[in-house]
């Protein structure tokens, strides 16, 4: 495909966009976290945004969890990007990893018109399961590329749990 | 009006076909230029390809997980690692100044209007 005819197949410029956001908005479906503004999120105002789809009031991110295990601890990551460290609220409740953050929207140039939103901002909260009990008093975290680490001893050090279940 | 626009099948895009990620932007548009703003988390600065072709944007990123091999995945929501998404550039943009930072797995792009295409102040002499 040419790129002339995907220009006039698209028509006008944010339309094309759109075209995108509507994919993404089919992927958000299966999104994982949500996320809610509030006054503190500092969103641009109704007036400066032209992206017609966008809703204020909620935003949906993937923000994908992975949990890795060996011996001796599990390491939780979790994707939030846009964040500052502080930002962050990280507890271990019994046998469940609880993420707080607050996303909020900086941008230096207020001047302009928002033509595309698609990031999500706003307060958000995972709830991690937990496999194995963990010291949480001996937790770590960390903040690295937009993605946070958390570090967890196992109580009881040894191998990862596998059993088998029959179907009957 | 015609800034950027997103592309579906280029050049520059089917050379890599693997399955992908298509991660979220904000633009904005000023007197001055565009702002593209797009969350890619879990990519380091060298991980991150931003290619300028023509007038076509290609922003290529994949993930580093970083992690000691002896872990165990137990649990992961996202399979893929890569990320990448194409934009058609209008002639008004200067595609030779596009200049970019990567800060907590937030990308910012910032593309001037060439300055034909840039708003100019002229000064009236009073005669």
């Amino acid at each position: 495909m040419k790129i002339d005819e995907i220009r006039q197949g698209f028509g006008t410029l944010w339309d094309s966009v759109t075209e995108g956001w509507d994919r993404l908005r089919q992927s958000a479906a299966g999104a994982l976290t949500r996320l809610r503004p509030g006054d503190d999120t500092a969103l641009p105002a109704r007036e400066h945004v032209d992206d017609t789809l966008w809703m204020p009031s909620a935003g949906w991110a993937m923000m994908g969890g992975e949990v890795f295990e060996d011996d001796d601890r599990l390491v939780v990551r979790l994707e939030a990007p846009g964040l500052e460290k502080e930002d962050f609220d990280v507890q271990v409740q019994g046998e469940t990893l609880v993420v707080r953050g607050s996303k909020r929207f900086e941008r230096e140039s207020t001047e302009g018109r928002w033509r595309v939103m698609q990031c999500a901002y706003g307060a958000f909260q995972r709830t991690v399961p937990l496999p194995v009990p963990v010291r949480g008093e001996e937790a770590r975290a960390s903040y690295r590329n937009g993605v946070l680490r958390v570090e967890l001893p196992k109580l009881a050090p040894g191998k990862p749990r596998t059993v088998s279940v029959q179907v009957g | 009006m015609n800034a950027v626009t997103q592309t579906r099948d280029t050049a520059a895009t089917t050379a890599a076909r693997e399955p992908a990620l298509l991660p979220p932007v904000d633009v904005v548009e000023d007197a001055t230029g565009i702002t593209l703003y797009a969350d890619l988390p879990g990519v380091p600065r060298e991980n991150l390809h931003l290619r300028v072709e023509g007038d076509q944007l290609t922003l290529e990123a994949e993930m580093a997980l970083a992690l000691p091999q002896a872990l165990q995945p137990q649990h992961a929501e996202v399979q893929l690692s890569r990320y990448r998404r194409g934009f058609t550039l209008s002639k008004e943009l200067d595609a030779e100044k596009v200049s970019a930072e990567l800060s907590q797995g937030v990308l910012r792009v910032r593309i001037p209007k060439a300055e034909h295409a840039q708003p100019r102040k002229i000064a009236v002499q009073v005669a």
